[in-house]
């Protein structure tokens, strides 16, 4: 295997170059993060709450098949129908067989993960359908020509002046417009247009209910629920993870959702999907691209639990300072950099580096992922295939011998307290010494630790 | 042999793959945090957090009376509530009539205080589309309907209708700068009335 360039790294720098802007990006997510923690402590239960949540998965993914297999009897007898994908490309094959047959030309799609895992709107834009995303930060990226971000907050990364501009140029919005509420009101009026107009909606599934063969999809906007219920067609597509036995499940889920993801008590809209209304058609498509592989795999199966809250990421130090597209994948962060290198582990293996391993994540987690352990396990695991980028191996092979040999390290301790002493100039070069990059080295101490201990010692008994 | 399908596929694989069998925990959901007593207060706090109003009144008379008030009583406006007949228009089978819908009043089937989430389920919305393409959502809702939390309204909704949600708040969105804008896709405002 060729080792990985650092990517992320490569990216996170240019995304600091604006240095007011990262610092904004940081501060906008921790304030996410805080209103997170005040609505998770509004609820006694809140711990106990997470573990339920977290064994209700547990439960279903080992009972994977059973449940899948019950939800899709249960929906086709609501009258969904319920189609299989094995990857990417077969998923975007079903929805554009599905459009080809209702001969319809233009979508609109509610917010889904999945559809940009598996880049459905390249694929259908090419067949010359008009794709049309409706969340107002998906919308705005879209307009961009960009990826979303942030799993919950696509837009996370733009100031309202970048969106003002881009609403000048597409929706003919004043110049230097920059108010919120009259952009959005702009953006309600282009999209009403689309969502009376679409032939299509495309929506993602937050839970799927093995037991009544309905999904849940839940929203701020109403996008979702605007666009399925006037299409004619509607197409739900979900990750085989999104499935949980019993609609009663719903109650820790939902409790847990948009607390974790945005500090509100719950979703503005919670709509539960069962049945075709009359004169419409209702597909569900169920994707594996990967996720099977991730079940078999005990170190990194949990990942699978994620209800896509988006927690992990608003308290990740290197995400909020990196910005979502220095991850190069559809779910970024600190849940992403696990999801990721499964689906390419050649391609994504600079992702579980981008992390403190400083376990905050795994502490906000819901479902109670056990984030950064993952992420350590994954270090390993590209350790051992070869992909760790080579400055970083000759180092840990480096640390590897002067951590096993006490008498170097002792040494190598005097040598380093000296020269940074002497030449403190040549350690505070970013050029010599990356750890120098945005922050100067400390001063050394005089002594070591080791060496003040003996002489305590020596105080004492002597 | 012929290939096996995507779906054979899929399930051998977790088949191989999953592990040792879980058990689901003993008992789902929690009592709630709000007593009884509190119910009504919690829940109009609520509707207020998420950005709309809740007005408490003795019959549905006054609620009508708000609504003459508070409403241009001439524009397309529906409703679905017995005894609350203000209705001026019929959706027709082209859903993109509804797009002028001004108003529209739906009977709630159950309240949750600590959230001030609604169910609404077929029966109570009609048209699916109604409560989300119209401008402005009502709802009216017994007090007697009101429950602690989300765990107890699983327990009263019957999650068997073809359609149902849970509707809490006018629509929102916070995608440009982080900053609070009511009125995203859905209703740009929502009046719960709480009747005895």
């Amino acid at each position: 295997m060729d080792t990985a360039s650092p990517k992320h790294a490569k990216a996170a720098e240019a995304f600091l170059r604006d240095e007011e802007n990262t610092d904004w990006h940081n501060e906008t997510l921790w304030f996410v993060r805080s209103k997170r923690d005040r609505a998770a402590q509004s609820l006694p239960e809140w711990e106990q709450l997470r573990e339920q949540a977290s064994q209700i998965k547990a439960h279903t993914l080992s009972k994977l098949d059973d449940y899948l297999i019950q939800l899709e009897e249960n929906a086709r007898q609501n009258g969904i129908i319920v189609h299989w994908a094995a990857n990417g490309d077969e998923h975007n094959q079903i929805v554009l067989d599905i459009m080809r047959k209702h001969k319809a030309t233009k979508i609109v799609k509610s917010k889904s993960m999945l559809t940009e895992e598996c880049h459905l709107n390249p694929f259908l834009i090419k067949e010359g359908i008009e794709v049309i995303d409706t969340d107002l930060g998906e919308r705005i990226v879209q307009l961009r020509n960009e990826p979303p971000s942030h799993i919950v907050l696509p837009a996370i990364h733009l100031k309202k002046k970048h969106i003002g501009d881009l609403f000048h140029i597409h929706l003919g919005t004043e110049a230097g417009a920059t108010d919120p509420q009259y952009l959005t009101e702009a953006a309600r009026i282009h999209l009403r247009q689309k969502f009376l107009l679409a032939d299509v909606a495309i929506t993602g599934v937050n839970f799927a209910i093995a037991e009544t063969g309905g999904f849940v999809v839940c929203t701020n906007e109403g996008n979702a629920d605007l666009g399925a219920h006037l299409a004619k067609v509607h197409i739900a597509c979900m990750g085989i993870e999104k499935v949980i036995p019993q609609a009663e499940h719903l109650g820790v889920f939902l409790r847990l959702l948009a607390r974790s993801a945005t500090g509100q008590a719950v979703t503005t809209y919670s709509s539960h999907f069962r049945k075709p209304a009359p004169g419409q058609e209702m597909h569900l498509v169920l994707v594996d691209n990967g996720r099977t592989r991730q079940l078999a795999s005990p170190d990194f199966r949990n990942s699978l639990k994620c209800i896509r809250c988006g927690a992990c990421m608003n308290t990740c130090p290197v995400y909020r300072r990196s910005g979502g597209h220095s991850y190069h994948t559809a779910v970024a962060g600190p849940i992403g950099s696990i999801l990721a290198p499964n689906i390419d582990m050649k391609e994504y293996a600079d992702l579980p580096f981008a992390s403190t391993l400083c376990g905050s994540c795994t502490n906000v987690c819901p479902v109670k992922i056990d984030i950064h352990q993952q992420l350590y396990k994954w270090r390993q695991v590209l350790g051992e295939a070869g992909a760790v980028e080579s400055t970083k191996k000759v180092g840990m092979t480096g640390m590897d011998v002067l951590f096993s040999h006490p008498w170097l390290y002792r040494f190598a301790g005097r040598a380093g307290r000296w020269f940074m002493q002497k030449f403190p100039s040549l350690a505070n070069k970013p050029g010599l010494n990356p750890w120098a990059i945005h922050r100067d080295m400390p001063k050394p101490p005089e002594q070591s630790f080791r060496d003040w201990y003996a002489q305590q010692n020596q105080k004492t008994n002597g | 042999m012929a290939n096996p399908t995507t779906r054979e596929t899929i399930l051998a694989a977790i088949g191989r793959g999953k592990p040792d069998l879980l058990p689901l925990p003993e008992t789902i959901g929690f009592p709630p945090n709000i007593s009884v007593d509190n119910l009504v207060d919690s829940f109009m706090k609520m509707v207020q957090t998420n950005g709309g109003q809740a007005i408490r009144v003795p019959s549905l008379v006054e609620a009508s009376a708000f609504l003459a008030e508070e409403y241009d009583l001439t524009l397309p406006i529906l409703s679905r509530v017995p005894g609350l007949d203000i209705s001026n228009f019929t959706p027709q089978e082209d859903l993109r009539l509804l797009d002028d819908l001004h108003l529209i009043v739906l009977q709630g089937i159950v309240g949750v205080a600590e959230n001030a989430a609604i169910w609404l389920d077929e029966t109570a919305i009609g048209i699916r589309a109604m409560p989300f393409i119209t401008l402005n959502l009502s709802i009216v809702l017994s007090e007697k309907n009101l429950v602690g939390n989300m765990h107890e309204a699983y327990r009263l909704i019957d999650t068997s209708t073809g359609f149902g949600t849970f509707i809490a708040g006018p629509s929102k969105t916070a995608d440009i700068e982080q900053s609070l804008v009511i009125g995203a896709h859905g209703s740009k405002t929502l009046t719960v009335f709480l009747l005895p």
